[in-house]
Protein backbone atom coordinates (compact mmCIF):
# COMPACT_ATOMS: atom_id res chain seq x y z
CA UNK A 1 0.00 0.00 0.00
CA UNK A 2 1.05 3.68 -0.63
CA UNK A 3 2.13 5.37 2.97
CA UNK A 4 -0.93 7.29 4.18
CA UNK A 5 0.73 10.39 4.16
CA UNK A 6 0.47 10.02 -0.41
CA UNK A 7 -2.91 9.87 0.14
CA UNK A 8 -3.40 13.82 0.57
CA UNK A 9 -6.48 14.99 -1.35
CA UNK A 10 -5.73 17.59 -3.45
CA UNK A 11 -7.84 20.33 -1.48
CA UNK A 12 -4.14 21.24 -0.39
CA UNK A 13 -3.62 21.76 -4.22
CA UNK A 14 -6.53 23.82 -4.60
CA UNK A 15 -8.66 21.03 -5.55
CA UNK A 16 -12.32 20.64 -3.99
CA UNK A 17 -13.43 17.64 -3.74
CA UNK A 18 -16.78 16.57 -5.26
CA UNK A 19 -19.44 16.27 -2.21
CA UNK A 20 -17.73 17.84 0.35
CA UNK A 21 -20.18 20.83 0.61
CA UNK A 22 -23.47 17.89 0.29
CA UNK A 23 -24.27 18.61 -2.99
CA UNK A 24 -22.62 18.52 -6.04
CA UNK A 25 -24.77 20.83 -8.25
CA UNK A 26 -24.53 22.01 -11.42
CA UNK A 27 -24.14 18.97 -13.59
CA UNK A 28 -26.97 19.10 -17.16
CA UNK A 29 -28.37 15.85 -17.57
CA UNK A 30 -26.06 15.17 -20.14
CA UNK A 31 -23.37 15.17 -18.31
CA UNK A 32 -24.50 12.94 -15.98
CA UNK A 33 -26.58 10.10 -18.54
CA UNK A 34 -24.55 7.59 -19.26
CA UNK A 35 -25.67 4.51 -20.45
CA UNK A 36 -29.43 5.10 -19.93
CA UNK A 37 -28.91 7.10 -17.24
CA UNK A 38 -25.97 6.74 -15.33
CA UNK A 39 -25.77 9.16 -12.29
CA UNK A 40 -22.42 10.63 -11.34
CA UNK A 41 -23.62 11.62 -8.13
CA UNK A 42 -26.44 10.08 -6.35
CA UNK A 43 -27.26 13.53 -4.78
CA UNK A 44 -27.76 15.08 -7.60
CA UNK A 45 -30.21 12.97 -8.83
CA UNK A 46 -31.81 11.87 -5.60
CA UNK A 47 -32.47 15.80 -5.76
CA UNK A 48 -33.54 15.91 -8.90
CA UNK A 49 -30.50 18.96 -9.43
CA UNK A 50 -29.61 19.91 -13.49
CA UNK A 51 -27.97 22.90 -13.69
CA UNK A 52 -26.01 23.89 -16.51
CA UNK A 53 -22.36 22.72 -16.74
CA UNK A 54 -20.13 24.72 -16.58
CA UNK A 55 -17.91 24.91 -20.04
CA UNK A 56 -14.23 26.41 -19.95
CA UNK A 57 -12.51 27.18 -22.78
CA UNK A 58 -15.08 25.36 -24.93
CA UNK A 59 -14.56 22.60 -22.69
CA UNK A 60 -17.72 20.97 -20.51
CA UNK A 61 -16.28 20.50 -17.39
CA UNK A 62 -17.49 19.61 -13.65
CA UNK A 63 -18.25 22.26 -11.24
CA UNK A 64 -16.80 20.63 -8.30
CA UNK A 65 -13.86 17.80 -9.31
CA UNK A 66 -14.05 14.52 -9.33
CA UNK A 67 -11.59 12.68 -6.05
CA UNK A 68 -7.91 12.79 -6.45
CA UNK A 69 -5.85 10.88 -3.60
CA UNK A 70 -2.12 12.35 -4.56
CA UNK A 71 -1.60 16.08 -4.36
CA UNK A 72 -0.91 16.97 -7.89
CA UNK A 73 2.51 17.23 -7.65
CA UNK A 74 2.86 13.92 -6.82
CA UNK A 75 1.44 12.75 -9.64
CA UNK A 76 3.16 14.99 -12.31
CA UNK A 77 6.38 13.56 -11.01
CA UNK A 78 5.07 10.09 -11.44
CA UNK A 79 4.26 10.62 -15.07
CA UNK A 80 6.87 9.34 -17.24
CA UNK A 81 7.01 8.58 -21.09
CA UNK A 82 5.35 5.18 -22.63
CA UNK A 83 7.36 5.26 -25.37
CA UNK A 84 5.68 6.95 -28.19
CA UNK A 85 6.15 10.64 -28.85
CA UNK A 86 2.76 13.02 -28.81
CA UNK A 87 0.17 12.21 -31.30
CA UNK A 88 2.53 8.23 -32.07
CA UNK A 89 -0.23 6.79 -30.74
CA UNK A 90 -3.08 8.78 -33.44
CA UNK A 91 -6.61 9.53 -32.16
CA UNK A 92 -9.26 9.06 -34.70
CA UNK A 93 -10.61 12.46 -35.65
CA UNK A 94 -13.18 11.41 -38.25
CA UNK A 95 -14.72 8.05 -37.34
CA UNK A 96 -16.39 5.93 -39.94
CA UNK A 97 -19.38 3.71 -38.84
CA UNK A 98 -21.15 0.89 -40.03
CA UNK A 99 -24.38 -1.31 -39.29
CA UNK A 100 -24.07 -4.50 -37.27
CA UNK A 101 -24.19 -6.74 -40.42
CA UNK A 102 -21.29 -4.84 -42.13
CA UNK A 103 -19.62 -5.44 -38.53
CA UNK A 104 -20.06 -9.32 -38.66
CA UNK A 105 -17.01 -9.54 -41.20
CA UNK A 106 -14.79 -7.60 -39.43
CA UNK A 107 -15.28 -8.69 -35.54
CA UNK A 108 -15.65 -12.39 -33.93
CA UNK A 109 -18.68 -12.82 -31.59
CA UNK A 110 -16.01 -12.71 -28.79
CA UNK A 111 -14.53 -9.82 -29.74
CA UNK A 112 -14.39 -6.93 -27.18
CA UNK A 113 -16.56 -3.88 -27.54
CA UNK A 114 -17.13 -0.79 -26.00
CA UNK A 115 -20.73 -0.50 -26.09
CA UNK A 116 -22.56 3.39 -25.74
CA UNK A 117 -26.24 4.72 -25.54
CA UNK A 118 -26.05 8.28 -25.11
CA UNK A 119 -28.89 10.91 -26.34
CA UNK A 120 -31.12 8.05 -28.05
CA UNK A 121 -27.66 6.91 -30.41
CA UNK A 122 -26.26 3.61 -30.11
CA UNK A 123 -22.41 2.92 -30.72
CA UNK A 124 -19.84 0.11 -30.38
CA UNK A 125 -15.85 0.90 -30.42
CA UNK A 126 -13.83 -2.47 -30.85
CA UNK A 127 -11.42 -2.67 -28.37
CA UNK A 128 -8.99 -4.24 -31.38
CA UNK A 129 -9.19 -1.04 -32.85
CA UNK A 130 -9.15 1.49 -30.03
CA UNK A 131 -6.06 -0.25 -28.33
CA UNK A 132 -4.00 1.09 -31.73
CA UNK A 133 -5.96 4.65 -31.13
CA UNK A 134 -6.53 4.96 -27.65
CA UNK A 135 -8.88 7.86 -28.53
CA UNK A 136 -11.84 8.25 -30.73
CA UNK A 137 -13.09 11.73 -30.78
CA UNK A 138 -16.43 11.66 -32.02
CA UNK A 139 -20.33 12.91 -32.05
CA UNK A 140 -23.01 11.01 -30.29
CA UNK A 141 -26.54 11.87 -30.32
CA UNK A 142 -25.31 15.44 -31.64
CA UNK A 143 -22.87 15.37 -28.60
CA UNK A 144 -18.91 15.70 -29.06
CA UNK A 145 -17.59 13.05 -27.52
CA UNK A 146 -14.17 11.25 -26.66
CA UNK A 147 -14.12 7.16 -26.02
CA UNK A 148 -11.52 6.50 -24.69
CA UNK A 149 -9.38 3.02 -23.94
CA UNK A 150 -6.18 2.31 -22.23
CA UNK A 151 -4.66 -1.10 -22.88
CA UNK A 152 -2.34 -0.91 -19.79
CA UNK A 153 -5.01 -0.21 -17.06
CA UNK A 154 -7.75 -2.06 -18.86
CA UNK A 155 -10.30 1.29 -18.61
CA UNK A 156 -12.32 2.39 -21.19
CA UNK A 157 -14.18 5.55 -20.27
CA UNK A 158 -16.44 8.25 -21.83
CA UNK A 159 -15.82 12.19 -21.56
CA UNK A 160 -17.31 15.40 -23.60
CA UNK A 161 -15.14 17.21 -25.19
CA UNK A 162 -16.95 20.10 -26.05
CA UNK A 163 -15.16 22.25 -29.09
CA UNK A 164 -11.73 20.53 -28.41
CA UNK A 165 -10.46 17.19 -29.55
CA UNK A 166 -8.14 15.22 -27.24
CA UNK A 167 -5.50 13.24 -28.01
CA UNK A 168 -2.48 10.89 -26.82
CA UNK A 169 0.17 12.63 -25.29
CA UNK A 170 2.30 9.91 -25.03
CA UNK A 171 2.74 9.85 -21.18
CA UNK A 172 1.74 7.71 -18.89
CA UNK A 173 1.10 7.84 -14.64
CA UNK A 174 0.12 4.71 -13.43
CA UNK A 175 0.36 2.94 -16.59
CA UNK A 176 -2.73 4.94 -17.42
CA UNK A 177 -2.91 6.77 -20.41
CA UNK A 178 -2.58 10.47 -20.20
CA UNK A 179 -4.70 12.33 -22.41
CA UNK A 180 -4.41 16.21 -23.89
CA UNK A 181 -6.77 18.55 -24.77
CA UNK A 182 -5.99 20.14 -28.24
CA UNK A 183 -7.46 23.73 -26.81
CA UNK A 184 -4.62 23.87 -23.72
CA UNK A 185 -2.66 21.08 -24.16
CA UNK A 186 -3.19 20.34 -20.17
CA UNK A 187 -2.48 16.86 -19.30
CA UNK A 188 -5.41 14.59 -18.24
CA UNK A 189 -4.43 10.80 -16.68
CA UNK A 190 -7.84 9.27 -18.07
CA UNK A 191 -8.91 7.25 -14.89
CA UNK A 192 -8.51 10.31 -12.95
CA UNK A 193 -10.60 12.41 -15.52
CA UNK A 194 -8.95 15.50 -14.14
CA UNK A 195 -6.08 17.37 -15.43
CA UNK A 196 -2.97 17.36 -13.42
CA UNK A 197 -1.01 20.50 -15.46
CA UNK A 198 -1.88 23.03 -17.68
CA UNK A 199 -4.51 26.03 -17.87
CA UNK A 200 -7.12 23.33 -16.67
CA UNK A 201 -5.06 21.40 -13.80
CA UNK A 202 -7.42 20.20 -10.83
CA UNK A 203 -10.40 20.50 -12.95
CA UNK A 204 -12.12 17.38 -14.19
CA UNK A 205 -14.21 16.44 -17.24
CA UNK A 206 -17.76 15.28 -17.37
CA UNK A 207 -17.57 11.37 -17.85
CA UNK A 208 -19.89 8.64 -19.03
CA UNK A 209 -20.24 5.26 -18.72
CA UNK A 210 -18.86 2.17 -21.62
CA UNK A 211 -20.02 -0.95 -21.46
CA UNK A 212 -17.25 -3.10 -22.04
CA UNK A 213 -18.96 -6.64 -23.21
CA UNK A 214 -18.45 -8.50 -26.48
CA UNK A 215 -20.00 -7.73 -29.73
CA UNK A 216 -21.93 -10.94 -29.76
CA UNK A 217 -23.63 -9.26 -26.43
CA UNK A 218 -23.90 -5.87 -27.73
CA UNK A 219 -25.20 -6.82 -31.31
CA UNK A 220 -27.80 -9.22 -29.51
CA UNK A 221 -29.32 -6.02 -26.81
CA UNK A 222 -28.54 -3.53 -29.05
CA UNK A 223 -29.20 -5.15 -32.84
CA UNK A 224 -29.45 -1.18 -34.05
CA UNK A 225 -25.82 -0.39 -33.39
CA UNK A 226 -23.61 1.47 -35.14
CA UNK A 227 -19.91 -0.02 -34.88
CA UNK A 228 -16.79 2.16 -35.43
CA UNK A 229 -14.89 0.89 -38.34
CA UNK A 230 -11.41 0.13 -39.22
CA UNK A 231 -11.94 2.60 -41.89
CA UNK A 232 -9.88 5.31 -39.43
CA UNK A 233 -7.98 7.17 -42.21
CA UNK A 234 -4.75 5.41 -40.95
CA UNK A 235 -3.51 1.92 -41.86
CA UNK A 236 -3.07 -0.57 -38.95
CA UNK A 237 -2.91 -4.38 -38.26
CA UNK A 238 -6.46 -4.07 -36.32
CA UNK A 239 -5.97 -8.12 -36.19
CA UNK A 240 -3.03 -7.97 -33.90
CA UNK A 241 -2.78 -6.41 -30.47
CA UNK A 242 0.41 -5.72 -29.05
CA UNK A 243 -0.26 -6.56 -25.89
CA UNK A 244 -1.69 -9.87 -26.41
CA UNK A 245 -5.40 -11.03 -26.59
CA UNK A 246 -8.62 -11.34 -24.56
CA UNK A 247 -10.32 -13.63 -27.02
CA UNK A 248 -10.96 -16.61 -27.27
CA UNK A 249 -9.19 -16.48 -24.14
CA UNK A 250 -7.32 -13.58 -22.28
CA UNK A 251 -3.36 -14.03 -22.58
CA UNK A 252 -0.09 -11.75 -22.58
CA UNK A 253 -0.18 -8.53 -21.10
CA UNK A 254 -3.65 -9.09 -19.78
CA UNK A 255 -3.53 -11.55 -17.41
CA UNK A 256 0.15 -11.62 -16.37
CA UNK A 257 0.77 -9.99 -13.18
CA UNK A 258 3.88 -7.81 -14.45
CA UNK A 259 2.82 -4.16 -15.39
CA UNK A 260 4.67 -2.70 -17.77
CA UNK A 261 6.08 0.20 -15.56
CA UNK A 262 6.30 0.54 -11.95
CA UNK A 263 2.38 0.59 -10.64
CA UNK A 264 1.60 3.91 -8.18
CA UNK A 265 1.32 1.62 -5.54
CA UNK A 266 1.17 -2.00 -4.50
CA UNK A 267 -1.97 -3.39 -3.12
CA UNK A 268 -2.18 -7.38 -3.23
CA UNK A 269 -5.64 -7.97 -2.01
CA UNK A 270 -6.15 -9.13 -5.26
CA UNK A 271 -3.82 -10.09 -8.42
CA UNK A 272 -2.52 -6.94 -10.33
CA UNK A 273 -4.58 -7.86 -13.55
CA UNK A 274 -7.97 -8.92 -11.89
CA UNK A 275 -10.74 -6.67 -13.06
CA UNK A 276 -12.85 -4.45 -10.77
CA UNK A 277 -15.64 -2.06 -10.74
CA UNK A 278 -14.60 0.61 -9.42
CA UNK A 279 -16.79 3.31 -8.10
CA UNK A 280 -15.56 7.10 -6.68
CA UNK A 281 -17.67 8.35 -4.13
CA UNK A 282 -17.40 11.81 -3.35
CA UNK A 283 -17.26 11.48 0.30
CA UNK A 284 -13.85 11.87 1.42
CA UNK A 285 -11.47 8.40 1.26
CA UNK A 286 -14.65 6.67 -0.13
CA UNK A 287 -14.06 4.04 -3.03
CA UNK A 288 -15.05 1.43 -3.39
CA UNK A 289 -14.54 -1.78 -5.85
CA UNK A 290 -16.48 -4.42 -6.44
CA UNK A 291 -14.36 -7.74 -8.00
CA UNK A 292 -16.04 -8.57 -11.12
CA UNK A 293 -15.59 -12.21 -11.23
CA UNK A 294 -17.61 -12.67 -7.99
CA UNK A 295 -20.11 -9.87 -8.65
CA UNK A 296 -20.57 -12.53 -11.97
CA UNK A 297 -20.80 -15.55 -9.60
CA UNK A 298 -22.83 -14.23 -6.27
CA UNK A 299 -25.26 -11.59 -9.20
CA UNK A 300 -25.81 -9.19 -6.34
CA UNK A 301 -23.25 -7.51 -4.20
CA UNK A 302 -23.41 -5.30 -1.16
CA UNK A 303 -20.26 -3.35 0.12
CA UNK A 304 -20.20 -0.15 2.64
CA UNK A 305 -17.61 2.57 2.69
CA UNK A 306 -17.98 5.55 4.99
CA UNK A 307 -21.17 6.40 5.20
CA UNK A 308 -22.45 4.59 1.92
CA UNK A 309 -23.79 1.75 1.13
CA UNK A 310 -23.72 0.50 -2.76
CA UNK A 311 -25.34 -2.45 -4.44
CA UNK A 312 -23.88 -3.87 -7.42
CA UNK A 313 -25.72 -5.87 -9.63
CA UNK A 314 -24.49 -8.23 -12.51
CA UNK A 315 -25.99 -7.79 -15.56
CA UNK A 316 -25.41 -11.59 -17.83
CA UNK A 317 -26.62 -10.16 -21.16
CA UNK A 318 -23.58 -8.04 -21.37
CA UNK A 319 -21.36 -9.56 -19.17
CA UNK A 320 -21.46 -6.21 -17.16
CA UNK A 321 -22.46 -4.73 -13.57
CA UNK A 322 -23.68 -1.76 -12.10
CA UNK A 323 -23.71 0.07 -9.27
CA UNK A 324 -25.98 1.55 -7.07
CA UNK A 325 -26.41 3.74 -3.93
CA UNK A 326 -28.45 1.90 -1.53
CA UNK A 327 -29.00 4.27 1.22
CA UNK A 328 -31.81 2.36 3.10
CA UNK A 329 -30.00 -0.97 2.62
CA UNK A 330 -32.56 -2.41 0.51
CA UNK A 331 -31.90 -6.17 0.28
CA UNK A 332 -32.23 -7.70 -3.38
CA UNK A 333 -31.66 -11.93 -4.32
CA UNK A 334 -30.58 -12.61 -7.53
CA UNK A 335 -32.15 -15.07 -9.70
CA UNK A 336 -31.85 -15.78 -13.46
CA UNK A 337 -30.17 -12.81 -14.01
CA UNK A 338 -32.92 -10.60 -12.20
CA UNK A 339 -32.51 -8.39 -9.04
CA UNK A 340 -35.25 -9.64 -7.11
CA UNK A 341 -36.55 -6.95 -4.02
CA UNK A 342 -38.33 -8.17 -1.07
CA UNK A 343 -41.93 -7.93 -2.48
CA UNK A 344 -41.23 -10.11 -4.91
CA UNK A 345 -40.33 -7.53 -8.00
CA UNK A 346 -37.93 -8.44 -10.20
CA UNK A 347 -35.83 -5.71 -11.72
CA UNK A 348 -33.48 -6.15 -14.58
CA UNK A 349 -29.95 -5.50 -13.42
CA UNK A 350 -29.66 -1.94 -15.35
CA UNK A 351 -33.10 -0.80 -13.78
CA UNK A 352 -33.45 -0.97 -10.45
CA UNK A 353 -35.28 1.65 -8.25
CA UNK A 354 -31.75 3.00 -6.98
CA UNK A 355 -29.63 5.75 -7.93
CA UNK A 356 -27.27 4.05 -10.31
CA UNK A 357 -24.00 5.66 -9.94
CA UNK A 358 -21.04 5.81 -12.31
CA UNK A 359 -18.53 3.26 -12.19
CA UNK A 360 -16.14 1.58 -14.88
CA UNK A 361 -13.95 -1.61 -15.56
CA UNK A 362 -10.42 -1.65 -14.55
CA UNK A 363 -7.48 -3.93 -13.66
CA UNK A 364 -7.35 -4.01 -9.89
CA UNK A 365 -3.75 -2.08 -9.55
CA UNK A 366 -4.64 0.46 -11.59
CA UNK A 367 -8.11 1.56 -9.51
CA UNK A 368 -6.08 0.68 -6.44
CA UNK A 369 -2.95 2.76 -7.51
CA UNK A 370 -5.03 5.97 -7.84
CA UNK A 371 -7.07 5.79 -5.12
CA UNK A 372 -5.26 3.34 -2.46
CA UNK A 373 -7.85 4.58 0.13
CA UNK A 374 -10.39 2.27 -1.49
CA UNK A 375 -12.26 -0.95 -0.19
CA UNK A 376 -13.12 -3.87 -1.97
CA UNK A 377 -15.90 -6.11 -1.99
CA UNK A 378 -14.69 -9.81 -3.04
CA UNK A 379 -18.14 -11.71 -2.50
CA UNK B 1 47.93 18.84 -39.15
CA UNK B 2 51.13 16.29 -39.40
CA UNK B 3 48.49 14.36 -37.05
CA UNK B 4 45.49 14.38 -39.50
CA UNK B 5 47.75 13.43 -42.45
CA UNK B 6 49.41 10.75 -40.09
CA UNK B 7 45.50 9.63 -39.77
CA UNK B 8 43.89 9.90 -42.77
CA UNK B 9 46.02 7.42 -43.64
CA UNK B 10 45.07 4.43 -41.67
CA UNK B 11 41.49 5.43 -42.08
CA UNK B 12 41.93 4.88 -46.29
CA UNK B 13 43.97 2.15 -45.57
CA UNK B 14 41.04 0.54 -43.68
CA UNK B 15 38.10 1.66 -45.77
CA UNK B 16 39.93 0.40 -48.84
CA UNK B 17 40.88 -2.99 -47.21
CA UNK B 18 37.07 -3.05 -45.74
CA UNK B 19 36.14 -2.25 -49.66
CA UNK B 20 38.09 -5.10 -51.70
CA UNK B 21 36.89 -7.62 -48.46
CA UNK B 22 33.00 -6.68 -49.50
CA UNK B 23 34.14 -7.72 -53.22
CA UNK B 24 35.84 -10.53 -52.17
CA UNK B 25 33.15 -11.70 -50.38
CA UNK B 26 30.00 -10.73 -53.09
CA UNK B 27 32.27 -12.32 -55.91
CA UNK B 28 31.88 -15.59 -54.72
CA UNK B 29 28.49 -17.75 -55.49
CA UNK B 30 28.42 -18.79 -51.77
CA UNK B 31 29.33 -15.14 -50.23
CA UNK B 32 26.65 -13.76 -52.11
CA UNK B 33 24.18 -16.68 -50.77
CA UNK B 34 25.34 -15.51 -47.57
CA UNK B 35 24.70 -12.16 -47.84
CA UNK B 36 21.22 -12.55 -49.77
CA UNK B 37 20.15 -15.27 -47.05
CA UNK B 38 20.96 -12.98 -43.77
CA UNK B 39 19.57 -10.24 -45.57
CA UNK B 40 16.08 -11.42 -45.95
CA UNK B 41 16.64 -13.25 -43.01
CA UNK B 42 17.49 -10.14 -40.59
CA UNK B 43 14.45 -8.02 -42.33
CA UNK B 44 11.70 -10.31 -41.90
CA UNK B 45 12.73 -10.87 -38.68
CA UNK B 46 12.79 -7.31 -37.85
CA UNK B 47 9.93 -6.43 -39.21
CA UNK B 48 8.08 -9.14 -36.85
CA UNK B 49 9.59 -7.90 -34.11
CA UNK B 50 8.54 -4.39 -34.93
CA UNK B 51 4.82 -5.76 -35.57
CA UNK B 52 4.82 -4.68 -39.21
CA UNK B 53 4.70 -8.51 -40.29
CA UNK B 54 2.38 -10.38 -38.73
CA UNK B 55 1.49 -14.30 -40.04
CA UNK B 56 -1.81 -14.52 -38.93
CA UNK B 57 -3.46 -16.78 -42.12
CA UNK B 58 -6.40 -14.22 -42.29
CA UNK B 59 -7.05 -15.16 -45.98
CA UNK B 60 -7.58 -11.47 -47.48
CA UNK B 61 -5.44 -10.32 -49.98
CA UNK B 62 -5.32 -6.96 -51.01
CA UNK B 63 -3.67 -2.96 -50.29
CA UNK B 64 -4.96 -0.49 -48.15
CA UNK B 65 -3.06 2.78 -48.53
CA UNK B 66 -3.54 5.44 -46.05
CA UNK B 67 -4.93 8.77 -46.66
CA UNK B 68 -2.76 11.31 -47.53
CA UNK B 69 0.81 8.84 -47.68
CA UNK B 70 3.11 11.11 -48.38
CA UNK B 71 2.37 13.66 -45.51
CA UNK B 72 2.41 10.94 -43.00
CA UNK B 73 5.49 9.34 -44.50
CA UNK B 74 7.72 11.05 -41.92
CA UNK B 75 5.37 11.22 -39.09
CA UNK B 76 6.74 9.89 -35.93
CA UNK B 77 5.00 6.73 -34.70
CA UNK B 78 5.46 4.62 -31.86
CA UNK B 79 8.57 5.27 -30.25
CA UNK B 80 11.65 7.16 -31.08
CA UNK B 81 12.83 6.64 -34.83
CA UNK B 82 9.53 5.15 -35.72
CA UNK B 83 7.58 6.10 -38.32
CA UNK B 84 3.96 6.03 -39.60
CA UNK B 85 2.59 2.91 -41.77
CA UNK B 86 1.41 4.09 -44.98
CA UNK B 87 0.37 0.99 -46.59
CA UNK B 88 -1.13 -2.24 -45.83
CA UNK B 89 -0.66 -5.45 -47.61
CA UNK B 90 -2.24 -8.28 -47.25
CA UNK B 91 -1.01 -11.64 -48.83
CA UNK B 92 -3.22 -14.19 -47.62
CA UNK B 93 -1.19 -16.20 -44.41
CA UNK B 94 -0.10 -12.53 -43.39
CA UNK B 95 -0.17 -8.65 -43.08
CA UNK B 96 2.74 -6.70 -43.91
CA UNK B 97 2.51 -2.74 -42.84
CA UNK B 98 4.85 -0.48 -45.40
CA UNK B 99 6.61 2.33 -43.34
CA UNK B 100 10.05 4.25 -43.51
CA UNK B 101 11.13 1.55 -41.21
CA UNK B 102 11.21 -0.83 -43.59
CA UNK B 103 13.87 1.12 -45.52
CA UNK B 104 15.84 1.44 -41.98
CA UNK B 105 15.17 -1.89 -41.37
CA UNK B 106 16.16 -2.96 -44.80
CA UNK B 107 19.60 -0.87 -44.24
CA UNK B 108 20.53 -2.49 -41.04
CA UNK B 109 19.58 -5.79 -42.78
CA UNK B 110 22.07 -4.87 -45.48
CA UNK B 111 25.01 -4.06 -42.72
CA UNK B 112 24.22 -7.25 -41.24
CA UNK B 113 24.15 -9.18 -44.62
CA UNK B 114 27.58 -7.56 -46.01
CA UNK B 115 28.68 -8.28 -42.31
CA UNK B 116 28.30 -12.19 -42.05
CA UNK B 117 29.53 -12.72 -45.81
CA UNK B 118 32.61 -11.44 -45.26
CA UNK B 119 32.98 -13.61 -41.64
CA UNK B 120 31.68 -16.16 -43.86
CA UNK B 121 34.78 -15.86 -46.48
CA UNK B 122 37.01 -15.13 -43.53
CA UNK B 123 36.04 -18.38 -41.84
CA UNK B 124 36.18 -20.65 -44.99
CA UNK B 125 39.06 -18.90 -46.72
CA UNK B 126 40.86 -17.22 -44.41
CA UNK B 127 44.29 -17.57 -46.29
CA UNK B 128 43.32 -16.50 -49.82
CA UNK B 129 41.49 -13.61 -48.90
CA UNK B 130 44.05 -12.70 -45.95
CA UNK B 131 41.37 -11.82 -44.02
CA UNK B 132 41.86 -12.60 -40.21
CA UNK B 133 38.89 -15.28 -38.72
CA UNK B 134 36.37 -13.14 -37.21
CA UNK B 135 33.03 -13.42 -35.68
CA UNK B 136 32.51 -9.76 -34.73
CA UNK B 137 30.07 -9.41 -37.11
CA UNK B 138 27.91 -11.52 -35.76
CA UNK B 139 28.38 -10.07 -32.44
CA UNK B 140 27.32 -6.89 -34.04
CA UNK B 141 24.39 -8.11 -35.31
CA UNK B 142 22.80 -9.02 -31.89
CA UNK B 143 22.23 -5.10 -30.76
CA UNK B 144 20.89 -4.64 -34.66
CA UNK B 145 18.62 -7.42 -34.44
CA UNK B 146 17.72 -5.89 -30.86
CA UNK B 147 16.45 -2.41 -32.91
CA UNK B 148 13.97 -3.82 -34.52
CA UNK B 149 12.23 -4.26 -31.01
CA UNK B 150 12.89 -0.29 -30.71
CA UNK B 151 10.36 0.22 -33.26
CA UNK B 152 7.64 -0.99 -30.85
CA UNK B 153 9.21 0.89 -27.67
CA UNK B 154 8.71 -0.91 -24.41
CA UNK B 155 5.62 -2.86 -25.89
CA UNK B 156 8.20 -5.67 -26.70
CA UNK B 157 8.45 -5.95 -23.02
CA UNK B 158 5.18 -7.19 -23.01
CA UNK B 159 5.98 -10.31 -24.65
CA UNK B 160 9.07 -11.17 -21.74
CA UNK B 161 6.82 -9.79 -18.41
CA UNK B 162 9.51 -7.54 -17.87
CA UNK B 163 8.96 -4.20 -16.31
CA UNK B 164 10.04 -1.36 -18.05
CA UNK B 165 11.81 2.22 -16.93
CA UNK B 166 12.53 5.50 -18.32
CA UNK B 167 16.24 4.44 -18.52
CA UNK B 168 15.14 1.20 -20.57
CA UNK B 169 13.57 3.53 -22.48
CA UNK B 170 16.23 5.94 -23.31
CA UNK B 171 18.22 2.56 -24.30
CA UNK B 172 15.68 1.94 -27.02
CA UNK B 173 15.99 5.08 -28.16
CA UNK B 174 19.91 4.68 -28.72
CA UNK B 175 19.48 0.62 -30.14
CA UNK B 176 19.19 2.02 -34.10
CA UNK B 177 22.08 4.43 -33.91
CA UNK B 178 23.87 2.01 -31.75
CA UNK B 179 23.20 -1.14 -33.96
CA UNK B 180 24.77 0.88 -36.81
CA UNK B 181 28.16 2.45 -35.43
CA UNK B 182 28.30 -1.76 -34.58
CA UNK B 183 28.41 -2.69 -37.52
CA UNK B 184 30.16 -0.65 -39.48
CA UNK B 185 32.50 -0.95 -36.81
CA UNK B 186 32.69 -4.39 -37.39
CA UNK B 187 32.96 -3.81 -40.82
CA UNK B 188 35.59 -2.14 -40.84
CA UNK B 189 37.26 -3.87 -37.94
CA UNK B 190 37.48 -6.95 -40.33
CA UNK B 191 38.55 -5.11 -43.36
CA UNK B 192 41.10 -3.17 -41.62
CA UNK B 193 42.77 -6.54 -40.85
CA UNK B 194 42.97 -7.46 -44.85
CA UNK B 195 45.98 -7.61 -46.48
CA UNK B 196 45.20 -6.92 -50.23
CA UNK B 197 48.23 -8.72 -51.16
CA UNK B 198 47.88 -11.63 -50.07
CA UNK B 199 45.03 -12.46 -52.13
Amino acid sequence: MEPTSRRRFVAAAGVALTGLSGCIGGLTAEGVEGQDGELQDSRAGAQGTTTASERVGGIPLRPSALPVEYDLATLREEVLSGGPPKDGIPSIDEPTFQDAEQADSELRPEDVVFGLVRNGEVKAYPQKILVQHEITNDVVGGEPVSVTYCPLTGTAMGFRRGETTFGVSGKLVNNNLVMYDRETDSRWPQILGTAISGEFGGRSLQEFRLVWTTWEMWKATHPETRVLSTDTGHVRNYEQDPYGSYVPNPSGYYVRDSTLFAPLGEDDRLPNKRVVLGARLPESESRLAFEKPALREAGVLSGSVGDATLLGVYDPRLDTAYVYRNPTGRSFDYDKGRAVADDGTRYEPANLPLDRFYAFDAMWFAWSGFYPSTEVVTG
Amino acid sequence: MATETRSRGPVRRTVSRTEFAVRASLGRRDGVAVFAGATALYLLAYLWLGDLLAFDGSGEVGILVAENPLGRLFQPANSALSFEPVALVEFGFGTYLFSLNTLLGLGIALLVGVNLAVTYLAWRQPKACGIASSSSGLLAGVPALLSGAACCGPVVLVIFGIQASSAMLTVFQWLVPVAIVLLVGSLLWVGRKVDPALA
